[in-house]
């Protein structure tokens, strides 16, 4: 679910003349760029993230165009550069994920425990093709995934034109399946959910 | 399902951070905001406020902080004075040496006598003239400190006094100190209509409507 962000713009603008109302964006904002951070790079290198994040946007808050009321692309931007310079721990996080796949929860509708079974047992191959990836499709990938973020959304988030960021989409979808199609794994999860 | 629904699939495993997991962060942050000088500012004009009621209307008025760019903007006024007594001193310093094809006022080249004749006149005029410029860069600092809207219109000028000026200059000395003006007077002008500092400027105006017409606040400004 999207927090309500209306009037981020509003924060932001009055955190100019009164710096301490920022802290409001930051508890508005913070839990859903944290878990963006530790999906990314992990969790014990996302809580300084989400630090950095949030001081970088408080440091340059006077730039921000108030014509934007939500602020969550924005904060997207700045988190998804600080991923950039941490790029090493970006991919170790993907290899934590291939090593490390967490049990499925027992609980709940049969079908719901064995699609989780099958994505799981894709999840390997799902990480080393988000390693492979370009940097910039990754980021516009993972944004509209993950985040749910529109396509004018992530076009602001990373300042490219709404056109580049559906070029890179494409780019990233097409590799994902390559690396996907063919395997064991993908023809049990093309099976289960045919047959949904 | 597709590759998509599988990415979403797969961003399940990770929830949202329990509260305490971003108390080391938000404690940054408050940190930051607390070391941030508008913060300051916005206490101790608080403080003041608080010590000096407006009489008149018994209400406490809390003047908003000028922004980080408002506060740039009147360092690099400041820094124009600065330049434009330069270039006076500079034409001062240079207007022994000024020579008869150097002169010429609205299209009539003065000859070597007139110039003799003329030379008080001319310095009395760059005097003034240039005290003048010094003392609307000042005024134009201080109004733009005080949230005072006319002080962007007037900062434009000044911009454009000192393009005018770009166009008379002598020397290697006149012409660093009149580009280093100019620029710093066009570097004034963009920190003055960034969006905080316009931002600035209409909170200024609002609180200013809002005062009490003849009360110490208003006489104050």
């Amino acid at each position: 679910m999207r927090p309500a962000a209306a009037d981020d713009a509003a924060v932001i603008e009055r955190s100019w003349r009164e710096p301490e109302r920022f802290a409001l964006l930051f508890d508005r904002h913070a839990p859903h760029i944290h878990r963006y951070l530790a999906r990314r790079a992990g969790r014990e290198v996302a809580d300084d993230l989400v630090a950095e994040t949030f001081l970088a946007a408080f440091a340059k808050r006077d730039r921000y165009d108030l014509q934007h009321a939500d602020a969550r692309p924005w904060l997207y931007g700045i988190a998804t550069n600080l991923v950039g310079q941490h790029r090493r721990d970006e991919v170790r996080q993907y290899r934590i994920s291939q090593a490390v796949a967490p049990e499925p929860e027992v609980a709940g509708h049969a079908d719901r425990v064995a699609a989780d079974v099958t994505a799981r047992a894709m999840r390997p191959l799902l990480d080393t093709a988000l390693a492979a990836l370009q940097p910039g499709d990754r980021d516009a990938l993972l944004l509209i995934a993950w985040e749910q973020l529109t396509y004018r959304e992530v076009s602001r988030a990373l300042a490219i034109p709404v056109g580049t960021v559906r070029s890179r989409l494409h780019r990233a979808r097409t590799k994902l399946r390559q690396a996907l199609a063919g395997t064991e794994a993908a023809a049990a999860y093309k099976e289960l959910t045919t047959n949904e | 399902m597709n590759e998509m629904e599988l990415l979403r699939e797969v961003a399940h495993e990770t929830p949202l951070p329990a509260p305490g997991e971003l108390a080391t962060a938000r404690a940054r942050l408050i940190a930051a905001i607390a070391a941030d000088p508008s913060a300051g500012r916005v206490q101790a004009v608080a403080g003041a406020t608080v010590s000096q009621p407006f009489p008149s209307s018994g209400q406490l008025v809390l003047r908003p902080a000028a922004p980080v760019p408002v506060l740039d903007a009147v360092k690099l006024m400041c820094g124009g004075a600065v330049g434009t007594a330069v270039q006076l001193i500079i034409a001062l310093f240079y207007l022994g040496d000024i020579r008869a094809y150097h002169l010429t006022l609205l299209g009539h080249r003065f000859t070597a006598a007139q110039l003799i004749h003329w030379r008080p006149l001319i310095a009395a005029l760059a005097i003034v003239v240039g005290l003048v410029e010094i003392g609307l860069w000042l005024w134009t600092a201080r109004a733009a400190g005080r949230g005072k809207s006319r002080a962007r219109i007037m900062s434009l000028v000044l911009v454009g006094l000192a393009t005018l000026q770009l166009g008379g200059i002598h020397g290697a000395a006149d012409l660093f100190f009149a580009v280093s003006t100019w620029l710093t007077g066009l570097a004034a002008v963009w920190q003055l209509w960034r969006p905080a500092s316009t931002a600035f400027f209409k909170s200024r105006a609002v609180s200013s409507n809002h005062a009490t017409p003849g009360s110490d606040a208003d006489r104050r400004r």
